[in-house]
């Protein structure tokens, strides 16, 4: 899509030299073909290093971009991304893509939807009432349970085993708002790359990237009810519990122990071997490889006994010093 | 069904002139054709006023009846409910239903399954393992991705997404337990409506009322895996964000956001623009806006504040 056509439906003005735009970035990982785009200030810095073909602007920062990137100048830079979105929102079913392809020894349920453009290894399982959609790839002797939905361009590795109902490749939950109060939809144009010996629980929902790929990488092993937003790295062979959620774009090193209920907010990197107890709340960074943590708000595992211990005090004091009293007024 | 049917099916003695009786409501919202139940003492007041042509009342409390309603006397109102609401369960899949009508432009893809007497607006597209049930309405534009499941009599409004493994209209969590402990199905004979331009994420439910509705208001976002319990009421463009939980006839009023894994009890109102963090508990309601946090639900600030003490004590 030409540059000129994109601000024509955003109605923004555009002269010069028009380009060629294939998609949309963040700042940092644009290219030259891509556009992109600066929220409230943040992220300035960014602005001078893109290497974007083109950046949806504030007028006030339009002068801070870097020479050769296009300022799309506009007055609320997350609204116009999130119309720009919709322009690069691929079909929902590609009827035009190759009959699906199924490897040698792999069974494919007849009840089991299996779009065009779908590509499945040796000696898989896909059973009754599993949907695959256009242009998803299964590695070797994976198993899909029934009821599994696994949205358009999903990659799956090998020897997973992806139990029912678990959804992989719904749509982030990502909006832009109006003054008005109204959320408008981004749409979430990249994808979710499963490693190989993954496997996921009943009823999970792993969210489609923005931009990119959402990744859960090799040996990783998910319990039921597992939710993880977009963007989310999961390094490989972590353990989560059930009922885990996990925030937007956080990642998780490798071998990470995450125990039921646990949740943590978006945009964190939490280091490798890390292990947090049940119904942790994570809302910070961790940048020490190792450690046990628990609580919310979070501490280390023996701090938070710690306090458990003097808390559990404090309430005994507190009962201990009225029933004092009591016997006191008694006698 | 006649009255004087429920009474006998119930074992419950009843004479006087005979009534048809359409369904079952609350107190105050029961019409001249439904039943009724008085359980708690605490509604007392609301029998003086009700347009019930029946309620299920103790013996001490049936005086307290207008003249307009029959007083249908148990030990136990609720386990009475619970039974009656049985005589009342539409039919799970119902065959002689006119066959769906599918408006202009829209796609229903082969393995989807939409039952009789459904109507899908123009431009939608229902796509492979949906399941709707009967007399489900769709508006236009609206979009159900892979596995979807829509329970009978249901309303989706227009320019929806709803994303896969969801499930919208599923019964309510409502059981009425005798003094056995065992516990007697309430069945929800109520339905969900969901207003126009609501997206839905994955694995989502939502539960269908024990009567009247659930209701999902304008422009509301929801995220995966949401649990909202039956009767509840969701303000225009309120936000869920992922394993939120409300129980049944939680109000949210507009705006509303609710951060990741918070929680409502039941029964109870979130003033509009109020913003929950995450990991909040409401236990009562929220009647000023403004930002609130923790468990027991506190003031944000207060709650910043409670962790520091905390974090003081640990060191002390």
């Amino acid at each position: 899509m030409l540059l000129s056509q994109i601000a024509a439906e955003l109605g923004l003005t555009f002269t010069g030299e028009d380009i060629a735009i294939s998609g949309m970035n963040t700042l940092r990982d644009a290219g030259p073909s891509e556009l992109s785009y600066i929220i409230h200030g943040k992220y300035t810095s960014a602005l001078s290093q893109t290497s974007a073909g083109a950046v949806l602007v504030p007028k006030a920062l339009q002068n801070a971009l870097a020479e050769g990137t296009y300022a799309l100048v506009c007055d609320d830079a997350a609204l116009a991304m999130a119309y720009a979105s919709r322009l690069f929102a691929p079909p929902f079913i590609d009827s035009d893509a190759p009959v699906p392809v199924i490897g040698e020894a792999s069974f494919v349920d007849p009840r089991a939807t299996l779009e065009n453009g779908v590509v499945i290894g040796k000696g898989c399982t896909v059973m009754a009432g599993a949907y695959l959609g256009s242009g998803v790839t299964v590695g070797d002797d994976t198993v899909l349970f029934p009821n599994t939905t696994i949205y358009r361009d999903t990659v799956i590795g090998s020897r997973c085993r992806i139990h029912g109902g678990t959804t992989v490749g719904a749509d982030g939950f990502g909006y832009a708002h109006t003054a008005q109060g109204e959320h408008v939809k981004i749409y979430q144009n990249g994808n979710v790359v499963i490693g190989d010996d993954v496997e996921l629980g009943s009823n999970c929902s792993i969210d489609r990237a923005v931009f990119a790929s959402t990744r859960v990488r090799n040996g990783s092993k998910l319990d039921n009810n597992v939710h993880i937003g977009h963007n989310c790295d999961i390094g490989e062979h972590c353990i989560i519990v059930a009922q885990v959620g996990i925030g937007g774009s956080t990642t998780l090193g490798r071998n990470c122990v995450v125990s039921g209920q646990t949740a943590f907010a978006d945009h964190l990197e939490i280091a490798p071997f890390t292990t947090f107890t049940a119904r942790s709340g994570v809302t910070k960074s961790i940048k020490e490889s190792g450690k046990v943590y628990s609580g919310y708000p979070l501490m280390e595992h023996r701090l938070w006994r710690r306090l458990q211990g003097r808390l559990a005090k404090l309430a005994d004091e507190g009962i201990s010093k009225k029933r004092r009293a009591k016997t006191h007024e008694a006698e | 069904m006649k009255l004087s049917d429920i009474c006998q099916r119930l074992t419950v003695s009843f004479d006087g002139e005979d009534r048809e009786i359409t369904g079952l409501n609350a107190l105050k919202d029961a019409t001249q054709s439904e039943v009724s139940f008085l359980e708690n003492p605490k509604y007392a007041s609301q029998l003086e006023s009700t347009k019930a042509s029946a309620v299920f009342v103790t013996s001490a409390m049936a005086h307290l009846l207008p003249a307009t309603a029959v007083a249908l006397v148990v030990d136990e109102p609720y386990i009475a409910l619970a039974k009656a609401s049985r005589f009342f369960a539409p039919a799970r899949l119902e065959h002689d239903l006119p066959a769906p009508v599918v408006g202009e432009g829209s796609v229903i893809e082969t393995g989807a399954f939409v039952a009789g007497g459904s109507r899908i607006g123009k431009n939608c597209h229902i796509m492979p393992g949906v399941f709707i049930g009967n007399n489900v309405t769709v508006g236009d534009n609206t979009v159900l991705y892979p596995n979807v499941t829509v329970y009978r009599d249901c309303v989706i409004g227009s320019d929806c997404v709803i994303h896969s493994g969801t499930v919208i209209g599923s019964d309510g969590f409502g059981f009425a337990t005798t003094k056995q402990g065992t516990h007697v199905k309430i069945y929800q004979n109520g339905n969900v409506v969901i207003g126009d331009d609501v997206e839905i994420g994955a694995n989502t439910t939502i539960d269908r009322a024990v009567f009247a509705s659930t209701l999902i208001g304008n422009g509301v976002r929801i995220d995966n895996l949401v649990q909202v319990g039956h009767n509840c009421v969701i303000g225009d463009y309120s936000v869920l964000v992922s394993q939120v939980g409300l129980a049944g006839s939680s109000r949210l009023g507009r705006n509303v956001v609710m951060g990741g894994q918070s929680a409502t009890a039941g029964h109870l109102s979130i003033a509009p623009f109020v913003t929950i963090a995450a990991r909040g508990g409401v236990t009562k309601n929220v009647e000023k806006g403004g930002v609130y946090g923790g468990f027991p639900l506190m003031e944000h600030k207060l709650w910043l504040k409670l962790q520091g003490k905390l974090a003081r004590l640990l060191k002390a």
